[in-house]
């Protein structure tokens, strides 16, 4: 008979063949046998004031890094505590492994203290969820898990591990594979299907590659930019795929959708040749459906066949993973190429040009004249003063749309955000997940005032480890889209947006031994900002902007991209008093 | 239009739980439903009202989803053109007598709580018009769409 581990031992060492660094959670009743092991594995866990950080945390690591991020909870509301996160990560497609500890199995179904149905609560918001019910199935579980969570579509994954299994005594059996996993990429698409795809590309006058979150999972963005520049063809990002084809770039079109640009909307609106890579026609950034991109033929490129047709119907469907495809679409244009049929021919000069036009109408842009601190003012002197391979981690509101606006990529996987769910207090805990993962380099969170209220409690956290993470709130004293709604939409009836009873950010920052200041005025922000990311320390900005700067463009919900409002209306002088009492109630 | 779904899955019944979930959130209106156990898993075949626009979609969803081994979609043929008979025993007991009585070469695919699923015979397909279709407990149906394994894999390192 080999030697025999307990559930909480076998449950480390399977970590370790995952290659799991450190995993963060926050213990409780049922998990404490898992952290008795813990206290002398070598196996590092960061211990965070909230399980929703947990999650958020293992979401940004597993976004900077494309491995899967581990959080644990205990049983019942530690549980519960993750919800959120394991839905955000759902929406997102990102990989997360969950653990979250049950009551002892004799007492599941019981009521028992600290019991709920896990499994239960979390299907909808995990690819998959697994109760072990035997610590010999640890090691396969475990191996399930983490392969589900990467493979293709990549998504959270939960494992419920009751305390009896912790404590049981078992000879583990592990899986044989490496570390290093050989994933089965499916590829669903016929030669024919590809090669109806090249001659799209080939035919086509006006086209523009819509990419998203799919192009950063496959890790495609190499083969993307290959692509473009064989084809001359302008790529346009997602909110999530932001960061996959850089900012700088002649070919980049920036963001589209409910708050892209005038020319990336027009672009779209005109094109006669749509190529969604890893995509999924979501509704920000589509406006009203039979409207997006009606005059366009469309390919769609995506791992998961769910998504093709889903939304809106393409010509040609080709699933499989975004980097194979890519890559043999290369192969068929380059193919075309030698036998003479340029994949680049001169009316692609004339479509950029028209898009350059549409950029000089109406270029994103902001007042940079006004004597009060603007919001996109802060983000771009951050972005100006970032290393190129800066992670930058938002949380949601008016910031988030600011910052996909005006911040420049250079890479992919620099990129944060909770996009699909919108979580408020996504952004600091993402952004402490990614600094742990890269300690060296510049991880920047840019949040709001109201979502950094649902999450600051976690600067403990980085207080105790010292996790160099610089926060910069944009803080315009509100929950900022949700005034500019009420202003635009809801003649000005503000109700519930006020959040100027806030603690001082600089002085509770400082309360946690982190540095803080408070900017408020226009001048200050370029010394503010070089300061802040002078040192490896953590570092708090509370920057003071403008409360009345609202996001443009903007699609008005049910209307098409064709009719976005690309400016704020002019106002009377009369009205211009009136901003100034822009919280009636 | 009426639809049968027949699905496969693994004998984790969180996967089943996740299916029905699953229905009620596309919006699948199940008119009748059996559930059966294999050594191997759980079979399921429903027959719902969906239109014909979402079956593309719930089809490529409930394929993808982990657990889940097999979907195969079938659509109602009620102009006597049908490989697939399925019979709700429940409204008439004799129904399924009087089928294997006439189509006694028949295979079956799925049966479970007078829930039955069976494959008409190719050379008899012209025949089945003799059948009493359009009655409640007796619907032809033919096979649309399958999961059954064709993709190429191309195996990779993972980057």
């Amino acid at each position: 008979m080999g030697k025999q581990f307990n559930g909480s031992e076998i449950l480390l060492e399977s970590l370790r063949r995952e290659n799991v660094e450190f995993f963060f959670g926050l213990p409780g009743g049922v998990v404490l046998p898992l952290y008795d092991a813990l206290y002398s594995s070598g196996v590092r866990h960061l211990l965070v004031r909230h399980e929703q950080a947990a999650a958020f945390a293992a979401d940004g690591y597993a976004r900077v890094t494309g491995k899967v991020g581990v959080c644990l909870g205990t049983s019942g509301p530690g549980a519960t505590n993750l919800t959120t996160g394991l839905m955000s990560a759902m929406m997102d497609s990102i990989p997360v492994v969950a653990l979250t500890g049950q009551v002892p199995l004799p007492l599941i179904g019981k009521d028992a203290f600290q019991e709920c149905d896990t499994i239960g609560i979390s299907m909808p918001s995990t690819k998959r969820s697994f109760l072990v019910r035997s610590a010999a199935d640890l090691p396969s579980v475990i191996h399930q898990a983490f392969k589900t969570a990467i493979s293709g579509r990549p998504g959270p994954v939960l494992v419920d591990l009751p305390k009896s299994v912790l404590m049981e005594s078992a000879e583990p059996t592990y899986p044989t594979t490496p570390g290093v996993e050989q994933l089965e990429r499916i590829r669903e698409w016929t030669d024919e299907d590809l090669e109806r795809a090249a001659e799209m590309i080939l035919e086509s006058r006006r086209a523009v590659f819509y990419v998203g979150g799919g192009v950063i999972a496959a890790n495609a963005w190499q083969e993307l930019r290959e692509l473009a520049e064989l084809t001359q063809i302008p790529v346009t990002t997602t909110l999530m795929g932001l960061g996959a084809f850089p900012s700088a770039h002649p070919l980049s079109l920036g963001m589209l959708g409910m708050h892209g640009s005038y020319a990336t909307n027009q672009s779209i609106c005109n094109c006669d040749l749509l190529i969604g890579v890893g995509v999924r026609f979501d509704d920000r950034v589509t406006g009203r459906l039979k409207d997006f991109a009606s005059l366009a033929k469309k390919i769609h490129i995506d791992v998961d066949p769910a998504e093709v047709n889903k939304n809106v119907r393409v010509d040609v469907g080709l699933i499989g993973d975004a980097r194979e495809t890519i890559h043999a679409l290369l192969g068929a244009l380059k193919r075309h190429l030698r036998e003479g049929k340029d994949p680049a021919p001169p009316v692609r000069q004339q479509w950029l040009q028209r898009i350059e036009s549409w950029r000089s109408e109406h270029p994103l842009t902001y007042d940079k004249y006004g004597h009060t601190v603007k919001p996109q003012y802060v983000i771009e002197t951050i972005s100006r003063h970032a290393a190129e391979d800066a992670v930058v981690s938002v949380d949601v509101g008016q910031h988030q749309m600011w910052a996909a606006q005006f911040w420049e990529f250079h890479k992919p996987r620099t990129w944060l955000s909770s996009s699909g769910l919108g979580s408020m207090g996504y952004g600091f805990p993402a952004a402490m997940g990614a600094q742990l993962a890269f300690p060296n380099r510049q991880v920047i969170a840019i949040v709001g005032d109201g979502g950094f209220q649902m999450t600051l409690n976690d600067l403990a956290t980085v207080a105790q480890y010292r996790v160099p993470v610089k926060i910069a709130i944009i803080n315009n004293r509100a929950l900022g889209m949700v005034r500019q709604w009420q202003e635009i939409f809801f003649e000005k009836r503000y109700c519930d947006i006020d959040l100027s009873f806030a603690p001082d950010f600089a002085k509770l920052a400082e309360s946690y031994g982190i540095r803080g200041v408070r900017v408020d005025h226009r001048t200050d922000v370029p010394d503010a900002v070089r300061d802040f990311l002078s040192d490896r320390e953590p570092r708090l900005i509370d920057f003071w902007v403008d409360p009345a700067e609202n996001v443009y463009p903007i699609v008005p919900p049910g209307a098409s991209l064709a009719e976005m409002v690309v400016e704020p209306p002019r106002v009377l002088v009369e009205e211009e008093e009136a901003l100034d009492d822009l919280w009636a109630v | 239009m009426q639809w049968l779904i027949a699905l496969e899955t693994d004998g984790d019944p969180i996967t089943s739980c996740r299916l029905m979930n699953i229905f009620r959130r596309k919006g699948v209106s199940i008119v009748t439903l059996a559930m059966a156990a294999r050594p191997e898993g759980f079979s399921v075949i429903a027959v719902a009202d969906t239109p014909e626009s979402a079956v593309e979609h719930i089809f490529n969803f409930l394929r993808r989803v982990e657990g889940v081994q097999l979907v195969t979609y079938y659509r109602h043929e009620p102009l006597g053109d049908a490989s697939f008979v399925f019979i709700d025993a429940d409204v008439d007991s004799s129904s399924i007598a009087r089928f294997l009585q006439t189509f006694p070469e028949s295979k079956l695919i799925f049966a479970s709580h007078g829930k039955y699923l069976l494959e008409i015979p190719g050379d008899r397909k012209a025949h089945s018009a003799s059948l009493d279709f359009g009655k409640q407990e007796i619907l032809p149906f033919a096979r649309v769409k399958t999961s059954i394994p064709q993709p190429e894999l191309v195996t990779a390192q993972a980057s």
